[in-house]
């Protein structure tokens, strides 16, 4: 296992799409990011440091 | 390994690249946006 060579990034980053085919996990990656995104908003909204508007 | 050849994944890549830095730069700047407006530090 250990004769695999390891990576150097950011110059291989792009191998992941070797491993990951984004025709499958693209939306998937973006729903995931989209639903960080509204978690976050919706507890720091919930802080009350802010009024919306 | 998953399908795509080299060199699909260096265009995907490359493209992921361009909206992802798109998609920070615009968050940074709705965050300075709220920063201007409403402090919370």
């Amino acid at each position: 296992m250990s004769d695999i060579a390891k990576p150097s990034n950011p110059n291989d980053d792009w191998k992941i799409w070797m491993v990951v085919n984004p025709s499958t996990w693209l939306m998937p990656i973006l729903f995931a990011v989209l639903l960080i995104v509204l978690t976050v908003h919706t507890v720091v909204l919930q802080l009350g440091w802010f009024t919306w508007g | 390994m998953n399908g795509l050849t080299e060199q699909q994944a260096k265009e995907f890549h490359a493209q992921f690249k361009i909206t992802y830095t798109a998609f920070v730069g615009l968050a940074a700047l709705a965050h300075l946006m709220v920063l201007a407006n409403n402090p919370w530090f």
